[in-house]
C-alpha cells in the first residue's frame, strides 16, 4: 500500500474541516462575537489539502476524478468549500463558515465510508471530457445551492433574533439580512445556470442501448430539483417574501443532501 | 511624596455643586500654576467635566494636611461657602490610583463604560503636561491609566454597545441594512428623540432624508438641519416606495400606519427590509404591522430594553475590569496588597 495517497490526504482534509467545525460551534455558543478567523481559517486548510487530494487522483487516473460515490461525494464537499471560501474571502460574510464547516465534516466523512471507492466501469474511460464536465458543472451548482442554503439558514436564525428583539442580534458580527439574501439570491442564480448546463451536458452523453433519459432516477430527480429552484427563483421575483425564500433554499438543498446518494445509487448510469 | 485625590463627582454631588466648583479649561494652567507656586503640589492634573471635578496632586506635605489645603484652596477658587463633608472624596495612594484607572475605563462614569472621559483625561493630562506641571510620578500613572483604558476596551465587553435609543436603532438598521448611505429614511414628526436617530442615521452616512410634520415650518426646519428634504405631512406615503427606514415620533391619537395601509404602500414597493422605528407614545404604528414579511418594526420600548440588556452586559464586565487594575496597580506597587482595592468607589469610601 502506497503512503500517503490521495485517499490519506482527503481523509485529513476531513480532519481538519472537523477541526473548524468545533472552531464554529465554539464561536456560535460566544454569540458570534468575534470574527470567525480560526474556522475561515482551517477552512482553507482543509481545502488545500482537500485540492492535492483530488489533484494527485486525477494526474494518476489522468482524468477529472468524479466518476463513483466516493468522488463525487469529494468533489460535491470540494465545491461547497470553494464557493464558501470566495464567499468568505469578504469579512462581511466570513460568518457562514459557521454553518459550512459541519457539512464539509459530515459530508466528507460520508464519503470516506468504505466501499464506495470502486473503479470507474467503460463508459467513463470512453467519454472522459463531456462526462467529466457534465459531473463538475452539476457538482459545483450543487455546491452553490448549498451556500445559498446556508446563507438562508443564517438569515432566518438572524431575522428571528431580530423579531424577537434579541440582543446577540446586535452583538454578533454577521451579516445583515440585506446583504444575506442578496448572497443567496445570487448563488441560487449561478447554481441554478450551472445546473442547466449540467442537465444539457448530460443529455449530450451516448446512452447506453436500451436506456430512456425519461426513466432514470437520477435524471428524473435533477430535472424536478431543476423546476422547484426554477419555481423558487421565480416565485421571489413575483414577490415571494424573504423569509420563505430562506426556507426553500434551505429546504431544497437539504432535500438534495438526503436524496442525492439513494438516487444515484438506483440509477443504472449514476450508479459506479 | 504621595499621589492624592481630592475631588467630586456625579455619585458624591448633585449637579447645582458640580456646576459651582467646575473649573474652565481656560483657568486650568492658571490653577495649575497656584497649586505650584502655593508649594501645595510639586505636580499636578485637574480633571473638571460636567460630571467630576478632580485635582490629582504629588505633594510634600502630610496627607491630611494636603487634603484641608487643598479643599480650602477649591472652595477658594469659587468661592463657595456651603459645607462639602459628604461631597469631596479625599483619597491617598495607592487609592488614589485605582480611582484614576477606573475612570479612565469608563467605569465611574455615568453611563458605564462610555469612552468620552478617557478624551477628557488625555486632554486635562495634556494640559498639564504641556505647562510643564506633571513629573515622573504623575507622567507614570496617567500613561499606565490610558494603556490600562486600552487594554480594558480591547479585551472586555465594558465599552461594547450603545446604550441610547438613537444609538440602538441606528445599530438595528445595520443589521439589516448592507449599506446605510443607499437607505431612504423618512422622519415623520419633528420630536426630540426622532431628531436623534434621523442625526445618528446622518452621521452613519444616510443622504436620502425625507421629514415630514404636520407644521411645514418645523418639516422644513428640521429638514434643513438634518440635511433632507421636506415633504407635507399629506403627501409622504407618495414617497414611500422608494423608503427603507421610517421613524416616527409625531404626536397623534391614532396610529399614523396601520396594516391595511401599509399592506396598500408595499404592494407598490418592492420585495426589500423595512425598518420601521416608532418612538411615539402613543403609538404611531400599529403593532400588528410586525408580522408582515420584511417588515420590522421597533417601539421605543423595544429599543430601551435592547440598551438596557447593553447596560447589563457591561455590568457583567465589571468584575474583570477591577480585577485587570487590581493587577496594573499591582505591578505599580510591588509587594503591596491590592485585594482590599477591589470594588472601591467614592460614594462607598471617604478618606
Amino acid at each position: 500500500m502506497n503512503w500517503p495517497t490521495d485517499k490519506h490526504a482527503f481523509a485529513l482534509a476531513v480532519v481538519v474541516y472537523g477541526a473548524a467545525a468545533v472552531a464554529s460551534m465554539r464561536l456560535w455558543r460566544r454569540g458570534f462575537e468575534r470574527d470567525d478567523r480560526v474556522g475561515c481559517g482551517l477552512v482553507a486548510l482543509g481545502f488545500g489539502l482537500h485540492t492535492l487530494a483530488l489533484l494527485a487522483r486525477g494526474l494518476s487516473l489522468q482524468r477529472c476524478p468524479v466518476t463513483n460515490i466516493y468522488e463525487v461525494t469529494s468533489f460535491l464537499a470540494w465545491s461547497l468549500a470553494l464557493v464558501y471560501l470566495l464567499a468568505g474571502w469578504r469579512r462581511s460574510t466570513r460568518g457562514l463558515g459557521v454553518l459550512a464547516a459541519p457539512i464539509l465534516c459530515l459530508v466528507g466523512a460520508a464519503a470516506l465510508t468504505p466501499g464506495l471507492d470502486r473503479p470507474a466501469g467503460l463508459a467513463v474511460e470512453t467519454h472522459r471530457t463531456l462526462l467529466s464536465l457534465h459531473v463538475t458543472v452539476t457538482l459545483l451548482a450543487y455546491g452553490l445551492f448549498g451556500l445559498a442554503a446556508l446563507a438562508g439558514a443564517m438569515f432566518l436564525v438572524r431575522e428571528r433574533d431580530l423579531r424577537l428583539g434579541r440582543l446577540r442580534v446586535l452583538l454578533a458580527r454577521l451579516p445583515p439580512l440585506q446583504r444575506l439574501e442578496n448572497a443567496m439570491r445570487r448563488m441560487m442564480q449561478a447554481g441554478f445556470v450551472l445546473l442547466t448546463m449540467g442537465l444539457v451536458l448530460g443529455g449530450l452523453l451516448p446512452r447506453p442501448a436500451g436506456a430512456s433519459l425519461s426513466r432514470d432516477p437520477k435524471v428524473l430527480w435533477a430535472v424536478g430539483l431543476w423546476l422547484l429552484y426554477a419555481a423558487l427563483l421565480a416565485g421571489r421575483r413575483c414577490g415571494l417574501s424573504t423569509r420563505r425564500f430562506a426556507w426553500g433554499a434551505a429546504g431544497l438543498f437539504g432535500y438534495t443532501l438526503l436524496t442525492f446518494w439513494a438516487t444515484s445509487l438506483a440509477s443504472p448510469w449514476h450508479r459506479p | 511624596m504621595s499621589i492624592l485625590l481630592l475631588g467630586l463627582s456625579h455619585r458624591t454631588a448633585p449637579v447645582s455643586v458640580r456646576e459651582r466648583l467646575a473649573i474652565q479649561e481656560a483657568r486650568v494652567p492658571a490653577v495649575l500654576q497656584t497649586l505650584r507656586v502655593t508649594g501645595l503640589a510639586e505636580e499636578a492634573v485637574v480633571l473638571s467635566t460636567c460630571n467630576r471635578v478632580e485635582i490629582y496632586a504629588v505633594s510634600s506635605l502630610p496627607a491630611q494636611r494636603a487634603f484641608a489645603e487643598l479643599e480650602e484652596f477649591l472652595v477658594r477658587c469659587h468661592d463657595y461657602r456651603e459645607p462639602l463633608t459628604d461631597t469631596l472624596y479625599r483619597l491617598a495612594e495607592p487609592d488614589s490610583v485605582v480611582h484614576l484607572f477606573r475612570v479612565a475605563c469608563g467605569l465611574d462614569s455615568m453611563v458605564l463604560g462610555e469612552t468620552e472621559i478617557l478624551g477628557q483625561l488625555k486632554k486635562a493630562y495634556g494640559q498639564a503636561l504641556e505647562g510643564g506641571f506633571t513629573g515622573s510620578r504623575l507622567n507614570k500613572v496617567f500613561q499606565r491609566a490610558f494603556n490600562v483604558a486600552k487594554h480594558i476596551r480591547s479585551t472586555t465587553g465594558i465599552q461594547r454597545g450603545n446604550v441610547s435609543v438613537a444609538s440602538v436603532a441606528v445599530e438595528l438598521a445595520g443589521t439589516i441594512f448592507t449599506r446605510l448611505e443607499d437607505c431612504g429614511v423618512l422622519v415623520i414628526g419633528a420630536g426630540d428623540t426622532g431628531e436623534k436617530v434621523a442625526r445618528a442615521l446622518v452621521s452613519r452616512g444616510v443622504s436620502r432624508l425625507l421629514v415630514t410634520n404636520r407644521s411645514t415650518e418645523r418639516a422644513e426646519a428640521l429638514a434643513a438641519a438634518l440635511g433632507g428634504r421636506p415633504v407635507r405631512f399629506e403627501q409622504w406615503a407618495r414617497e414611500f416606495d422608494r423608503l427603507d427606514i421610517v421613524i416616527s415620533s409625531v404626536a397623534a391619537p391614532d396610529y399614523v400606519l396601520d396594516r391595511a395601509r401599509l399592506e396598500s404602500l408595499l404592494r407598490n414597493r418592492p420585495a426589500a427590509p423595512l425598518l420601521l422605528v416608532d418612538i411615539a407614545v402613543p403609538r404611531n404604528i400599529d403593532p400588528a404591522v410586525n408580522t408582515l414579511p420584511d417588515v420590522y418594526l421597533y417601539n421605543v420600548d423595544d429599543l430601551q430594553g435592547l440598551a438596557n440588556r447593553y447596560l447589563a452586559r457591561r455590568q457583567e464586565d465589571v468584575a474583570r475590569c477591577e480585577a485587570i487594575i487590581r493587577e496594573q496597580v499591582g505591578r505599580l506597587y510591588p509587594g503591596r496588597q491590592v485585594s482590599a482595592w477591589a470594588g472601591w468607589h467614592p460614594a462607598a469610601s471617604h478618606a
